[in-house]
Formats: structure tokens, C-alpha cells, sequence
């Protein structure tokens, strides 16, 4: 699929390339210097996922007739983001990992956090017990020992490690063949000697057996507070993210072969990019939806909006985001899939409801209800060859009018529209009663306004006002739906970049290439503290920021990058003492030299603090309180462009007109205007009610409402 | 779409031989409206004898219509415990753990009840010997009927049929 502008080019030259490599299919999207775009599809191979990426890069370079070792050979910057992980995971077929804990926690896997029971269960689902099972333990207590000593919470060793349980430990893991160790003892992240005590005697018993394994400590891996979820990181980057990297090193290997000369980069939860060397891997075990976020922080920085709404309609969920001041936001302890972990996730929610949303009659209450569940890739009824035998989103779209039948993704699939309509009217509008437009109709009046509620809780939800955001649309089916999710809310300006559907792995390539360390501190600022408490205060600051950056540099360091290269960002998490949520704020100093350093940095939290909560709700009466330090470097990196298109009239050209269709509008069947995306020109200006249809997303603009494409091929609907 | 089940699927269900996934969708999606009746059949289909089942009414127990037309609670094995508004459990062999000692057969001493103030009474089929209920109570405490259902107006009020007179063929 081509998108961007488009103008046909004698010669193409690719810049970047982005990898989607999802469950089922193998996106890969490649970006020209002058923002020009191209999709390329393959079936995914999961036994080696080399082959359908170097598969899909071919279907993309094919498209602007580039064999693919020219194309290849011109990319300067490849970011990887898939699924692997994260499915190596959920079907348990990770590497055998044998786990030593303090004595008497052996049982973490078999308790595990009450919470991981449900995680990710529909809401019906959380709220009955009797759908709530224990998850297959990662790794079984037979494979699990116990060392005697303690840490306490203030990082005083009250008991000595017991380095004979550690030997006996290490040895009886050893006879259980493990091919990795994980160590994690309580709060080893306020006092690390007692694992790295374990560590060292791992190391002497593998040379003593002559064997060798990795051992990995979570004071090293993860070193914050929360055991069960430190366990868990570090346990997963054993078992699932080490044979990850050994996939992703035969993708880096394949694309040598195909005469690529640039490093591939894997997309990280907290939205940078991370080479394949890093020592921590498991932190792009999820990667997919912030792509788009990236994406929209990058539009956004370019064209100078400052708060802006993520919204992402897909084919089973409803992504929002929300970035305010530039910024999004960060969540420490975030739930994936049946997991607690400790890692740094881009703060997304996500609504089970997508263009794929079945839907049926509630048969008790006989009202409609769309989702949790979804067809996904198999669209709907009118999709023959997806089998589906609910009604879906998709098929009331296709009722409508709203989705042209011979137009869905170009054409390449075949809608049935006879079929959409049968099952509506069967499934829908008979119990109901309803004609199959109203019914259709309805359906989509409902999921709109469920999406609407949706983005007006993530917005007041968080205190601010709609009127201070602007809201970008994107995913296949964001700008089908933007126009009813949008209706009413006073928004500055909505975006619909006319790649919408690309967007996510186009997102995937603006992300900087970004290493992020961060140390748990804990620190008490007290609020009348002496120059010599502050002055020590700093000096740990000082060095923890110096621990973080050596990090940092370490990591490039392995890809070769030198310290000169690496940007590095302070940041400081700050709460007011006795409150529970912390803030992360940027430091406005790199280290603290001098008292008044101090304030500058709670000055930043009282601002942020402002924004997010309110100036009225400051409480610092207590002092302050620093729970993690965090470290940042970034390295330049190539990124897309945006394309800056000449401006035309606003009336579109004929060429772009293609026809007046029927479409049921709510009530009444309207006449519509439909337009070919690729033909409008910057400048123009589309009334509704029209329809804009491109090979790989339909936009529709609502009556009474019009859309302007502007220089960056975006829409701004108004 | 409402969803309906076929007989396989259903007895294992019933069997426990459905994968996890599977429960968990049959839990999550509407009931199937024909759940009951071809319950019912798998039910039928597993006892020996011709009596038809009326209700389901525990493991191997189940309220029937008999040959004479009469409501009975019946095992899977075919003794009979008498009419279903009569509690079954007089009707069965019944073994009172009463004592510390015969508690802890089971239970691990420290983890175990006080014989005291709970007894273990163990309802078994005269006819097969298999163990049908057990019941934790004080001692002394008169013994419980679990459960009489009001068969007419789930018949009539839920189903939407007469409940079957007559003798069963």
C-alpha cells in the first residue's frame, strides 16, 4: 500500500524502515527523504521471523520497483517492533529458568499478586470469581530455592546471607539443567550485597562444575521497590526476552545479507528506541500501541501543538494517550497481559472496542452490546473468508454506506454487503424491530458514544479541559469514527493525518533512539533541612545520577556509540511527603552544586504538580520525598519527514471527485460526496457529508462539518 | 449471536475434558437457552435405567419420574432415597467422623477442626457405596436438607412447559 504524496517519482530513496511484526501478518513500512511512505505485508513466520520480515520489506520496496538489496542498501535507519516476546511469554515457551529467592518466599509464582488472577479479563469477567484462575507458574517451585539472610527495608543486613543454602541453591538448579538464574532477595534494591553474594557464589560453583549459565540479579536488572513485580521482570528476561534476542540477532543477520549497513533498533515500553545488545530486553516486551503516541508526540513537537489526544481505533481495542506540555506520561508498575512488572510503560488506556467489536443482542435485557470480543483480521459477516458469524462494527459500517464494499483496502478484499445486511437484520433489527439502517445506525451511534465517554474520562479525568487539547485520530479505523467520537467535545483542532493507517508504525520510526535507567532512592527531603543535610542529600543524588548515566553510556557503548554522542536527561521522581503518587519531572540542573539547586528541582515538581493535580492541593509541609532517580540518553537518529506540500485552492480537483453515494446518515439516507484521498491537494477543503476513501482507511466527515487538508497532508476537522 | 453448544462439548464439559480456554468462553458468553435440555440428554445417556430426569441434583444424583409416576431422588446406580421433598440424606448410609482421631484421617493435625465443635458426617449410596455428600456441622445439629426445588414453577416459569405427569416410558 502507497501512501503520503502522490506524485510519482523517477527515483525513490528510502530513508527508514519500521517493522510491525504482529501475531498474524508482518508490516514494514518504508519512509523516503521526502515523507513518502510505502506498506508491505507478509505472513508472519514464527519459527523465524527473519524470513516474513525480509518477505514484507520485498512487498514494500516493490511497490516503488526497488529490488531489495537496493533498497536495503539505502536505509539508514530500521526500528523493530513485534509481538514475539510477549507471545513466547503468554504460551509459556520460554528458556528453563531456575529462580533463587529469601528463604520462605518460594511460593511467589504459586500466590502470586491476587490481581494477576484477572488482569486482562473483560469487566464482566474481573467482577465474577468464579473466571479467575492462578496463572501457570513461569517457573516451577521444583526449579525454585530458598537463601537464608535479610536485608531490612532501611538496607541494614539484619541476618548474614547464608552462603551454604546459595552453594546447595546454585548446585541443585544446576542438576536441574537450568539455562538461567535469576536472583531476587527483598529490598536488594536498598542493599544489593546479599545478591550479589549469591552471585558470586553461582560463579564459583559453575567453575567448580565446569558449566556456565547467566545469572541475572534484580539489583541489577530492575533495582526497585515491590519484590513480586521485580521478580517477575527479571524472571521474564530470562525466560522469554534472551531467546527473543536470539531471534532478533538473525534479523539483524539477514538484513547483513541483504546488504543493509544500518543497526536495527527494537521500540521500548517507554517509547524510545533500544539496540538488540541492551542488557535489559525485557523492556520492549510491549511495544505495539505506542508507536502511535510516539508518533503523535513527534507531529505534534513539528507543528507546535503542545497538548494533544491520542486516540487509535484498531480492529479490537481503542487506544488513548494523552501528552500535555509535550510530554506523556509514565507508568511505573504496569499490567501486561497476566503480569505485575516493574518496568517504565507509557501510560495508554485501552477500550475493548474496535472496528472488529461483535455485537448482539443482550437477551435478558434486550439492549445491544458491542464487544469485549472482536473478530479482529476477520473483519465481519461480510468478510466470507473470515468465518465470523456475529455481527461486527465493520458489517453495520458496511450497511450504511459508509464503507464502500469494493474499496475495502483497495479493493484487495472482497465485502459481501448482501451479507452484512442479513446479518444485521437477523441478528440486530428483527429483535428489535428496527428497520437495518436504524438498527446499523444505532449500533454505531452507541460505539461512538462510548468512545466519546472514553476520551472525555481520559481528559477531565485527569482535570483539564478539552478545549486546552487538540486530538489526533489514527489506527484503520480512527477517521471512520472520529467525526461521532469527536461530536460536541470542544477540541482546539482534530488531526487525521491522511496515513492514518500506517500511523502506528510510522510512529515506530520518529522515536529516539533512548536508553532509560532508573534506581530507586527514597530520599527524605525534610522541609526545614540544614545546608549540610541538603549538601549530603546531593552529593547521593550526584552519584546516583552518575551511576545512572555510566548506565547509559554502557549500553551505546556496545553498539559501538561513543559518550561524546549521548545526550543525557536527568530526571527526578518527587512526591510530597506522605502522599502515595510520585511525579517524574525533568531536572532543570544535570547535578547539584549548590543549594539553591534543590529548589530549582522542587520548583519543577510544584509546576508539574500544578498541572496535574492543582496549585491549591500543594502540601509540602512535610518536605518532600525522592523515590527514584531516573537517567535518559539519547542518541540523533534518522526520522521520517514530514512532507510540506504546496497549497492549492479549496476546492478539490475533479480528478479527486469519484462519486455521489447513499449513505444512511442516523435517520435518513443522505447523498455523499466520495473522494479519493491521494487526489486532494493541500488546501482543499472537503464539506459534509463526504467520504474519503484511500486504499487503506475511509474518512468521513459528518454533516455540518468540514475538513481541510493542510501542506502536511493532515486533516483538520472542524 | 446467541450461542448454542453441540452434545460432544457439553459432556465434556460436564466430564471436565474442556480445555480452560473453552470453559472460560462458555462462562463469559450468554447462557445457550437449549443448555438445559441437552444437559438433560447427556444425563440420561449416562445412567443405566429408563426413569426420566427431571432435575439434575448433585454428582450421580437426580430427581426422576418413575415407572409409577412417582418424584424420586435417584442415584446414578438406581437406588432410590424416596421422594424429593423428603430429605435423601435419611435414606443413605451415613458415617459421623466424630472424634479428633478420625478427623485428622483427613486433615493434618494443627490444620484439623476441633471434634468438639465440628463433626464430619459422610452420606454414602446404600446401593454403589459412593461417598454423595458431606456435611460440616456442631454436633447435635439436626441434619440438613440442601436443597428442595420447586419443581412446578421452574418447569412452568422458566422453561415454559408443564413439568411431565404421568409415568415414565
Amino acid at each position: 500500500m502507497e501512501g503520503g504524496m502522490a506524485a510519482d517519482r523517477a527515483v525513490r530513496e528510502p530513508r527508514i524502515l519500521a517493522i510491525d511484526a504482529g501475531g498474524t501478518m508482518t508490516d514494514t513500512i518504508i519512509i523516503d527523504r521526502s515523507g513518502d511512505f510505502v506498506i508491505g505485508k507478509a505472513q508472519t513466520t514464527p519459527e523465524d521471523e527473519s524470513i516474513a520480515i525480509a518477505r514484507s520489506a520485498e512487498d514494500a520496496f516493490d511497490y516503488w520497483k526497488l529490488p531489495l538489496r537496493d533498497g536495503m542498501g539505502s536505509v539508514v535507519a530500521g526500528v523493530y517492533s513485534g509481538t514475539a516476546m510477549l507471545n513466547r511469554l503468554l504460551e509459556r515457551r520460554g528458556q528453563r529458568v531456575g529462580v533463587i529467592v529469601t528463604r520462605g518466599m518460594e511460593d511467589y509464582f504459586k500466590l502470586e499478586r491476587g490481581v494477576q488472577t484477572h488482569l486482562g479479563l473483560s469487566y464482566s469477567d474481573r467482577l465474577h470469581v468464579v473466571t479467575h484462575r492462578h496463572s501457570v507458574p513461569l517457573v516451577p517451585k521444583s526449579r525454585i530455592r530458598g537463601v537464608g539472610g535479610r536485608v531490612d527495608m532501611f538496607g541494614n543486613e539484619a541476618i548474614p546471607v547464608y552462603e551454604e543454602d546459595a552453594r546447595k541453591a546454585v548446585h541443585d538448579l544446576l542438576d536441574e539443567k537450568v539455562e538461567a538464574i535469576c536472583v531476587s532477595l527483598v529490598f536488594s534494591y536498598r542493599n544489593p550485597s546479599h545478591e550479589q553474594a549469591v552471585g558470586r557464589i553461582a560463579e564459583e560453583v559453575m567453575a567448580e562444575r565446569g558449566q556456565r549459565v547467566p545469572v541475572m540479579l534484580s539489583s541489577v536488572i530492575c533495582p526497585t521497590r515491590l519484590d513480586f513485580p521485580r521478580l517477575n521482570t527479571v524472571v521474564i528476561e530470562a525466560y522469554a526476552a534472551e531467546p527473543s534476542r536470539r531471534q532478533l540477532f538473525r534479523v539483524r543477520e539477514k538484513f547483513r545479507d541483504l546488504g543493509a549497513s544500518f543497526e536495527p533498533r527494537i521500540m521500548a515500553s517507554h517509547g524510545g528506541t533500544i539496540s538488540m545488545e541492551a542488557g535489559q530486553l525485557v523492556k520492549t516486551l510491549v511495544s505495539g500501541p505506542i508507536g502511535g503516541v510516539v508518533g503523535v508526540k513527534y507531529l505534534a513537537d513539528k507543528i507546535g501543538i503542545d497538548n494533544i489526544v491520542c486516540s487509535d481505533i484498531g480492529g479490537t481495542s481503542f487506544d488513548l494517550a494523552l501528552i500535555t506540555g509535550g510530554e506523556y506520561a509514565l507508568k511505573n508498575d504496569p499490567s501486561i497481559e497476566h503480569f505485575k512488572l516493574n518496568l517504565p510503560l507509557l501510560e495508554l488506556d485501552s477500550v475493548g472496542a474496535g472496528t472488529g467489536s461483535f455485537v448482539r443482542i443482550n437477551p435478558l435485557s434486550q439492549r445491544i452490546e458491542i464487544g469485549p470480543d472482536s473478530a479482529g483480521s476477520r473483519i465481519g459477516l461480510c468478510y466470507a473468508e473470515g468465518k465470523v458469524d456475529t455481527v461486527s462494527i465493520t458489517d453495520c459500517n458496511v450497511v450504511l454506506g459508509t464503507i464502500n464494499p469494493d474499496y475495502f483496502l483497495g479493493g484487495e478484499i472482497k465485502i459481501d454487503r448482501d451479507k452484512a445486511i442479513e446479518g444485521v437484520r437477523k441478528q440486530i433489527a428483527e429483535p428489535l424491530k428496527l428497520s437495518v439502517e436504524r438498527a446499523a445506525s444505532g449500533v454505531i451511534e452507541l460505539f461512538e458514544e462510548s468512545l466519546r465517554q472514553a476520551v472525555i474520562t481520559k481528559v477531565l479525568g485527569r482535570g483539564f479541559e478539552p478545549v486546552s487539547y487538540s486530538l489526533c485520530s489514527y489506527g484503520g479505523g480512527g477517521p471512520l469514527h472520529v467525526g461521532g467520537y469527536t461530536e460536541g467535545i470542544p477540541f482546539r483542532d482534530v488531526l487525521v493525518p491522511a496515513w492514518a493507517a500506517g500511523f502506528s508504525a510510522f510512529g515506530c520510526a520518529c522515536a529516539d533512539y533512548e536508553y532509560r535507567f532508573e534506581r530507586q532512592m527514597d530520599l527524605a527531603i525534610p522541609p526545614k533541612s540544614s545546608a549540610e543535610e541538603r549538601h549530603s542529600l546531593g552529593q547521593r543524588i550526584n552519584e546516583a545520577w552518575g551511576v545512572l548515566s555510566d548506565e547509559v553510556h554502557a549500553e551505546f557503548a556496545k553498539s559501538g556509540i561513543a559518550r561524546s554522542q549521548v545526550r543525557i536527561k536527568p530526571y527526578v521522581r518527587l512526591q510530597y511527603m506522605g502522599q502515595l503518587n510520585d511525579l517524574e519531572v525533568a531536572s532543570p540542573v544535570d547535578r547539584i552544586r549548590q543549594t539553591g539547586d534543590f529548589e530549582k528541582i522542587i520548583e519543577a515538581f510544584e509546576e508539574t504538580y500544578d498541572r496535574v493535580y492543582a496549585r491549591s492541593a500543594r502540601s509540602p509541609e512535610l518536605g518532600y520525598f525522592v523515590t527514584r532517580l531516573v537517567a535518559t540518553g539519547i542518541v540523533d537518529c534518522e526520522k521520517p519527514a514530514l512532507p510540506n506540500d504546496a497549497l492549492a485552492g479549496e476546492t478539490p480537483s475533479d480528478s479527486a471527485f469519484k462519486a455521489v453515494r447513499k449513505i444512511f446518515w442516523r435517520t435518513q439516507t443522505i447523498d455523499a460526496r466520495i473522494y479519493q484521498m491521494e487526489e486532494l491537494r493541500a488546501g482543499n477543503v472537503i464539506e459534509g457529508l463526504a467520504v474519503v476513501e484511500s486504499p487503506a482507511t475511509t474518512f468521513v466527515v459528518p454533516p455540518g462539518r468540514r475538513a481541510r487538508l493542510d501542506a502536511h497532508r493532515i486533516f483538520h476537522l472542524s | 449471536m446467541i450461542p448454542s453448544y453441540d452434545s460432544a462439548t457439553l459432556r465434556d464439559l460436564l466430564e471436565g475434558k474442556l480445555p480452560w480456554s473453552e470453559v472460560h468462553g462458555i462462562m463469559s458468553a450468554f447462557k445457550d437457552p437449549d443448555r438445559f435440555d441437552k444437559m438433560l440428554e447427556i444425563h440420561q445417556s449416562r445412567v443405566t435405567w429408563q426413569d426420566r430426569i427431571l432435575l439434575p441434583y448433585g454428582e450421580n444424583l437426580y430427581i426422576v419420574q418413575t415407572a409409577d409416576a412417582r418424584r424420586v431422588v435417584k442415584c446414578a446406580c438406581g437406588q432410590e432415597f424416596g421422594d424429593y421433598r423428603q430429605n435423601w440424606k435419611l435414606e443413605a448410609l451415613i458415617r459421623v467422623r466424630s472424634s479428633q482421631a478420625e478427623i485428622e484421617e483427613l486433615y493434618p493435625k494443627m490444620m484439623a477442626a476441633n471434634a468438639e465443635w465440628m463433626q464430619l458426617r459422610e452420606f454414602i449410596c446404600p446401593g454403589c457405596k459412593t461417598l454423595l455428600e458431606v456435611e460440616a456441622v456442631p454436633p447435635g445439629y439436626p441434619i440438613l436438607f440442601d436443597f428442595q426445588p420447586d419443581l412446578e414453577a421452574f418447569y412452568e416459569q422458566w422453561l415454559g412447559r408443564k413439568l411431565p405427569t404421568g409415568a415414565s416410558t
